[in-house]
């Protein structure tokens, strides 16, 4: 009798379209699985989206952005470094996407909404964990423990970077295991010359290494190599950095088993307390703001850290009464991002008949030295240096005095060599950094919006102040001068390294998710985004949740064949 | 070289397909507020002409055109116009007439009336007055992010002048002759006097 169409069944419904949508839907439709996608944002084609080859002088404010309509429209995207005259259409409008904080605790939530998510805008800074990092919640009793370690993870990273192409310089630390690496970018005179100087003083304690980064120095995989254009976060037209839209969303396609829809705004999941399942997905068109629902057999949230958890929180059930799959309570807990902003910078003398040519779109990198043979400092992890050499150009008349043809023909000319140290420090899970679902607010979508609880604590403050006298303490070796220590005060979020809020753990009673990414509570559920993070090392993330994903896909299908899910 | 002409080609391409887009009415609608003569939003003509006197004393006409060959002035005016806060305008404004009463005081008429040394003795006083400023006090924070030009009118002037001129065509392409795709990464290499066009 029933006129009602009923809704397609997907065999894996995978919301969101970034660094770890991207990766699942390319293994999941590669192992034969009919996948639907859902993006809330809108589609991105590079013909038409990507920016990074228009000058300057097309630009209306020359690079100065919008400063009136952004502080209308992006107060806090805008505070992001990459969300520039160029790129900041691909950061949300904060005005759609509100979320609540403490008074006085800001925390910096930088999102892009559009097929690729915020794989478009990334640094492309690669870097693997290691044990020291694995091991570290149960050695200090912080936390919960990994339920995982590196042999568990090692084989994923060879996977996803023989894919993805990671260029970098084989160190051989046990701190910082070396990736399957694509010839490493060159470095400039002035870091050479540091790298050296820190050798003699520090040996193997404190090594300069070339940046690791998901950027092709040759051909890879159908991909071209790099040209140096420079702004890779406006996008990359010849596909040499490494993005869900460059790469594997490609490959997804391909196989003709993947639906992509982008505006769809997820609101929340259905549940079926009989079967113990999530069966579909609520969705909201973002253009007409129809409801509609979707259904597959599994489901991957890769919607991001905190879009993921709000998910979960929205989709509570009168069993689930605080958020589904929440029975251990962890949901929402032990938020977490990288403390940055330490650091310091200074001229190095000399080379001055020499230059660097082509744009670097990477940099140096420290690996951390505190805390790694052994507890030896008043704070517990560490923390590492992304910096760069370089001789500024004309922006540095700006803060100089003069005027008139010398002052020109000067500007002509490159400045002096100044190398930065700049600090990414690890944070500490901490139950009482969290968020919830704010209940007086929605989004431009009708979606109750987050409340955000979180600021840094005393470890993350002794780490920060520790990278700044270090970053003077190495220039100082390196024979720097005019040497200019400096602290931050960035709020949380800012790194966009935000993690943790649905950790992995052993553990049904004090974790969210098993040693599989899969939820402890509905079988058919995986997260595979940063929110599984039960702690946070110091090194940039995305390399990481993307090995998760995709062994997490792989340990999906494997149960789908032996009828398990 | 084939592929560095292939990147060029493409380069100009994705730029062709960029401004067919979107992106291309923002620009043309920049440039016809900007270009169009006597479509100052902000300089009145008077103010008008002492930006473009002060601007080309800063960054004169050497082997290539200066500030006022590049159109800085129309950029100070969207600058100030669109961008700007009613704070900021103020203080550059107020700027622009003490040039003038500098220019009387010393010279007995206004800036944009004053001789060429004249004009430059009057910018001249203006950056020792503002290096003195500056070494009153020292920034309060390194490396803030916000740009803004809540600083004294020299400094916003410096400011406006070196972005006006830097990024505009004249600047990019010919002051600097700036390559927009490279093609080739190298980390240390003899600095060349002039690239062979």
């Amino acid at each position: 009798m029933s006129s009602v169409k009923k809704p397609e069944t997907y065999d894996a419904i995978i919301i969101g379209s970034g660094m770890t949508g991207g990766w699942a839907a390319k293994e999941l439709t590669e192992k034969g699985l009919k996948v639907l996608v859902l993006e809330a944002g809108r589609p991105i084609e590079p013909d038409r989206d990507y920016v990074e080859h228009v000058p300057v002088t097309e630009m209306k404010f020359r690079g100065m952005n919008d400063r009136q309509e952004t502080l209308k429209d992006q107060p806090i995207q805008r505070t992001c470094y990459a969300c520039d005259e160029w790129a900041s259409k691909f950061f949300v409008k904060d005005t759609e996407h509100p979320y609540t904080t403490d008074p006085e605790k800001p925390f910096a939530w930088i999102r892009g909404r559009q097929v690729g998510g915020k794989s478009i805008m990334w640094a492309r800074q690669s870097y693997r964990w290691s044990d020291l990092d694995f091991e570290a919640n149960a050695r200090e009793g912080i936390g919960v423990d990994w339920p995982i370690r590196y042999a568990d993870i090692e084989p994923w990273y060879n996977y996803v970077e023989d894919f993805a192409g990671i260029t970098g310089q084989a160190e051989g630390l046990p701190q910082l295991p070396d990736s399957h690496f694509l010839p490493p970018m060159e470095m400039n005179c002035a870091e050479i010359a540091v790298k050296e100087r820190m050798m003699r003083q520090f040996g193997r304690d404190r090594v300069m290494t070339i940046g690791r980064a998901a950027i092709l120095t040759q051909t890879h995989n159908g991909r071209a190599a790099c040209h140096y254009c420079g702004p890779c976060h406006r996008g990359c037209i010849t596909r040499s950095y490494f993005s869900s839209v460059n790469a594997t969303l490609p490959i997804a396609e391909k196989t003709g088993r993947m639906t992509l829809r982008p505006h769809s705004v997820v609101h929340s999941l259905i549940f079926d307390s009989q079967t113990r399942r999530v069966t579909g997905v609520k969705v909201i068109d973002g253009q007409t703001h129809k409801a509609m629902e979707f259904q597959g057999r599994i489901i991957f949230l890769c919607a991001s850290a905190l879009e993921s958890t709000r998910i979960l929180l929205n989709s509570a059930t009168p069993e689930f009464s605080t958020g589904l799959a929440n029975s251990s309570g962890e949901l929402g807990k032990n938020l977490m991002d990288h403390i940055m902003g330490g650091g310091a910078d200074g001229i190095i003398p000399g080379f001055l008949d020499r230059v660097q040519t082509g744009k670097r779109p990477n940099g140096i990198y420290v690996p951390r030295f505190r805390n790694v043979s052994g507890q030896e400092k008043n704070f517990v992890r560490g923390y590492a240096y992304q910096g760069q050499a370089e001789r500024e150009g004309w922006e540095r008349g700006i803060h100089e005095s003069g005027f008139g043809a010398s002052f020109k023909n000067s500007l002509r000319k490159p400045g002096p060599w100044k190398m930065t140290f700049h600090g990414f420090g690890e944070c500490l899970p901490n139950p009482a950094n969290f968020v919830e679902i704010d209940k007086e607010r929605v989004d431009a979508w009708g979606v109750p919006v987050l409340k955000i609880h979180c600021e840094w604590r005393d470890n993350e403050k002794a780490l920060l102040h520790d990278m700044m006298i270090q970053a003077a303490e190495m220039l100082t070796t390196a024979g720097a001068v005019e040497i200019r220590p400096y602290k931050q005060n960035n709020p949380p979020g800012l790194t966009i390294h935000e993690m943790g809020t649905a950790r992995m753990g052993a553990d049904p009673k004090k974790s969210v998710l098993n040693p599989h990414n899969q939820a402890h509570d509905v079988k058919n559920l995986f997260m595979t985004d940063g929110a599984c993070m039960a702690s946070s090392s110091c090194v940039n993330p995305s390399l990481t949740y993307m090995a998760l994903t995709a062994r997490a896909c792989d340990f999906a299908v494997s149960q789908m064949k032996k009828g398990e899910l | 070289m084939e592929r560095r002409e292939a990147l060029r080609l493409m380069g100009a391409a994705s730029v062709f397909s960029v401004l067919s887009s979107d992106l291309f009415t923002a620009t043309l609608q920049a440039q016809l507020a900007a270009n169009k003569s006597g479509a100052l939003r902000t300089l009145s003509p008077a103010q008008n002409e002492i930006v473009l006197a002060m601007s080309d004393v800063m960054i004169p006409a050497t082997g290539t055109p200066g500030a006022k060959a590049a159109k800085v002035n129309e950029f100070v005016d969207l600058i100030l116009t669109d961008w700007a806060t009613e704070e900021e305008r103020k203080i550059f404004i107020e700027g622009l007439a003490e040039a003038d009463r500098k220019s009387n005081a010393l010279f007995g008429h206004g800036y944009a009336a004053a001789t060429q040394s004249e004009q430059t003795a009057i910018v001249q006083i203006f950056d020792e007055e503002l290096a003195t400023s500056r070494n009153e006090k020292l920034p309060e924070q390194v490396r803030a992010w916000e740009v803004t030009l809540l600083h004294p009118f020299f400094a916003q002037m410096r400011r406006l002048v070196l972005v006006g001129y830097y990024t505009s065509p004249v600047g990019q392409e010919q002051e600097l002759k700036v390559e927009i795709i490279p093609g080739e990464l190298h980390g240390c290499v003899p600095a060349e006097p002039e690239v062979k066009q």
